[in-house]
């Protein structure tokens, strides 16, 4: 019997939380997306995630045979990394391409700083990033909706997508507006430069917060993502900082510049509900690896990233900055930590 | 009974599961004399004792057999009539062997000492004696914190011109998962235990008294405030409820709770004019003051899946764990774990020969399933910078990255996250969802500290 008794530090008991139950978490956190993006975008949608959800597992299984080292796709975080990918790419990208993005995320942003825990920048948007700067026209080819009629099948260009989605929406009225681009976000950039009437702009966002706009697979409806991130806050899985730093900048943000030229840019509540926002408010900001430790530093970082991201959106040329802020935050993170270290309970003690 | 809400408490902190089910309604029983005790010569924090008697001497329960001149210290007594057997190396829950005195018992002129609650009335009246003389009867009989830290109470109580002490907070949290010793005792020797505070608060020069219980212990507030207020006008005393939370017991942070004062990162507490002292002390106290007993006897919790008999046993201290196991009814098959103390703070021996100690309060009986998996096998993942050590902190620090610097030699780094500000209360390894052993690893760099310090020196 004595054989059995073993010993360890104190404490002997533990929550039973484990990684893989984090990571769990917010998987489950973004099926209702999951669900949208199949429901708006059909088969295509299926296709890329799925690519993309294998394709990280395989690459991050090679990684670990190579390194020689236990098999890591337990702990969940290969398949999340490859919804989120997923998730930030247009639908109608090439499957190869897809599977590139993927090894790119696990491979070099994640396997090749030591693996989970070990990464500085977030996996998914840096390999986004990488292939923004690599394949260029292939990730900014929007399609509407399934949803919204069968013209993506038939092969048609983007600018006629534009408009038939523009013409479902406001009956014809706004097609002027809609002929250049697709998503709300491509549209409001043109209305920035004067190219583009504000006003139908403005009234995307009761569309944007069921679904059925056009965009990357993740950030069509607004709702499957607020459902999402509200499970993760009563599961306490994530805190509530960094989404509310990042919305609240973000609002204050767009407020200005809205209330400076209405007539130019559009309304908070719409470049809330619009891009990858909200996806990044909840999932892709509070990836804890590439975040800051302390409430304070999460609040800095969350406000960086919202400030961010309007940046380059209000007056940058690209229409959405999501990747880039985070980016950009990621690489400031071990500073933010730095700069608001923790000072104990009782003050910093007089001799050390 | 009425609920009692506790709104007092402090910023971080853990739920565990309480667990208190094991031996929350066990009265206290009186364990028979064991054949064999082993009195270690350190018990707690301070000097080791030097022993007074020698091998083959007869000693009666009772008699001083072990002493130190140092001021931190407490003299040891034997619980027990015998002969001393030996003074040998013997095995220590926390510091691995030290020097202990081993006593057979007499087989016969033994008989276990019964504990003296009856004797504390409405007439007690802590004035008939003098501070110095409650002071000199406290260290007389060995008396320290019993708690866990062990701190000589002597020491604690008595005034000290240069810290004034201005306010006595009793300590009836018994945070700790399982144990419940603290609370039977509040509830069946309340007499003794408020006989105890007064003259503690007396000997310090100390007005007011705050007694901070815990909200899941409503039977313990209600007879605590209920006797207080029998005893009619004795002074500013009051029960102050607490909010149920671990570890709402540790010294800093029941202050913290009760007054809302913070003791300063590496100070103690009469440095903001308060002393603490725990509920089982006080009623030792008592007991010393009144009767002239020796430290010699405490009620010990034995709890958990993993034994048959759980209870609050009234047991001489140098009983080893194996004979109290034995009068429990010994450890069932699922035993995975023997931890001195609760699961958030104790040890965990593998020596069942270990003798209990003043401050052993508590034996708890882990069965794997109670370990839970993953801590059992050891399952150890990466670090993701969850921060939820740092949410549960109670002390805000950054354990998980005082932690990582241990781990990885650097000394440095880790006193510079104030490596010596944690107090060890297990909170960021309760949590810990990659399970790392965060605690363990920060005892480890004070160890390394400590040592460093002395080759230095």
């Amino acid at each position: 019997m004595l054989s059995k008794i073993t010993v360890s530090p104190a404490p002997h008991i533990s929550q039973n939380l484990s990684t893989r139950g984090v990571m769990g978490d917010v998987i489950i956190g973004l099926a209702p997306a999951v669900a949208a993006a199949v429901w708006f975008f059909r088969f295509q949608a299926v296709w890329v995630i799925a690519t993309c959800v294998v394709s990280c597992m395989v690459s991050e299984w090679i990684c670990n045979v190579i390194r020689k080292k236990p098999n890591s796709l337990g702990d969940l975080s290969a398949i999340l990394t490859g919804l989120i990918l997923a998730f930030s790419l247009p639908p109608m990208i090439p499957l190869w391409a897809a599977t590139i993005g993927s090894a790119f995320a696990i491979v070099i942003t994640k396997m090749l700083f030591g693996g989970l825990g070990c990464n500085v920048f977030n996996p998914a948007m840096a390999a986004r990033a990488f292939m923004a700067a690599s394949l260029g026209a292939l990730m900014t080819t929007w399609t509407v909706p399934a949803t919204m009629g069968e013209v993506h099948y038939k092969g048609q260009d983007a600018n006629v997508l534009a408009t038939v989605h523009a013409e479902n929406l406001y009956g014809g009225s706004a097609e002027q507006a809609a002929l250049t681009q697709a998503t709300p976000l491509a549209w409001s950039k043109s209305a920035q430069k004067g190219k583009a009437d504000i006003q139908p702009i403005n009234q995307m966002v009761k569309p944007m917060f069921y679904g059925g706009v056009g965009g990357c697979l993740g950030e069509t409806s607004v709702l499957a993502l607020l459902i999402g991130g509200v499970y993760l806050l009563i599961r306490r899985t994530i805190s509530f900082h960094i989404p509310a730093a990042v919305l609240i900048a973000a609002a204050v943000f767009a407020s200005i510049f809205h209330l400076i030229s209405p007539d130019k840019y559009a309304t908070p509540a719409f470049h809330l509900f619009s891009g990858g926002m909200l996806i990044c408010a909840f999932f892709i900001a509070t990836d804890p690896v590439t975040a800051p430790l302390s409430v304070k530093g999460m609040w800095i970082f969350g406000a960086g990233v919202g400030a961010l991201v309007m940046l380059i959106r209000l007056v940058g040329e690209l229409p959405e900055g999501v990747m880039y802020a985070v980016l950009i935050m990621n690489a400031l993170t071990p500073l933010i930590d730095r700069a608001c270290k923790l000072v104990p309970a009782g003050g910093k003690p007089n001799v050390s | 009974m009425a609920e009692i809400r506790g709104k007092c408490t402090f910023p971080g902190g853990a739920h565990p599961p309480e667990n208190k089910q094991f031996g929350e309604n066990c009265p206290v029983e009186v364990v028979p004399v064991p054949k064999q005790v082993s009195i270690l010569l350190s018990q707690h924090i301070g000097a080791p004792c030097e022993p007074l008697v020698a091998k083959r001497e007869a000693v009666t329960a009772g008699q001083v057999i072990g002493k130190s001149d140092a001021f931190v210290s407490a003299p040891i007594h034997s619980p027990i009539n015998g002969t001393v057997k030996d003074i040998a190396l013997l095995p220590h829950p926390v510091i691995g062997r030290t020097m202990g005195i081993i006593i057979d018992a007499d087989a016969e002129n033994n008989t276990p000492k019964q504990p003296v609650n009856a004797r504390f009335d409405k007439d007690f009246n802590p004035a008939d004696f003098r501070p110095e003389q409650i002071c000199t009867a406290v260290r007389e009989a060995g008396l320290v914190g019993m708690g866990g830290a062990g701190f000589p109470t002597q020491v604690k109580i008595e005034p000290n011109p240069r810290l004034e002490k201005k306010i006595l907070i009793i300590n009836g949290c018994e945070c700790e998962p399982f144990i419940t010793c603290d609370y039977r005792v509040m509830l069946e020797w309340v007499w003794q235990v408020i006989a105890g505070i007064r003259l503690a608060a007396h000997a310090a020069g100390v007005n007011k008294i705050r007694i901070g219980i815990e909200d899941n212990k409503p039977e313990a507030i209600k007879i605590v405030s209920d006797t207080i207020e029998q005893l009619g006008n004795i002074g500013d005393i009051q029960v102050v409820p607490l909010k149920t939370k671990y570890p709402q017991g540790g010294e800093r942070q029941l202050i913290k709770s009760i007054l809302g004062k913070t003791v300063p990162t590496g100070s103690i507490p009469p440095t903001i004019g308060v002393c603490v002292l725990n509920v089982a002390t006080c009623a030792a106290i008592a007991e010393a003051v009144m009767m002239g007993n020796p430290l010699t006897h405490r009620v010990v919790t034995v709890s958990g899946c993993a034994i048959s008999k759980p209870g609050n046993y009234y047991v001489p201290i140098g009983m080893r764990v194996e004979d109290l196991i034995a009068h429990c009814g010994g450890l069932t098959e699922t035993a995975a774990k023997v931890v001195m103390g609760g699961p958030m703070m104790g040890f965990a021996i593998a020596d069942l020969s270990t003798p209990l100690t003043k401050t052993s309060g508590a034996l708890t009986f882990l069965t794997k399933a109670a370990v839970t998996r993953a801590k059992y096998e050891k399952q150890v993942t990466a670090c993701i910078r969850c921060g939820r050590c740092l949410t549960v902190c109670p002390e805000h620090l950054n354990p998980t990255k005082i932690a990582h610097a241990v781990k990885y030699n650097k000394l440095d780094l880790a006193k510079d996250y104030y490596l010596s500000a944690c107090m060890e209360c297990g909170c960021c390894s309760f949590v810990c969802p990659a399970n790392i052993e965060i605690t363990g690893y920060i005892k480890t760099g004070k160890i390394l500290d400590a040592r460093a310090k002395k080759q230095l020196g």
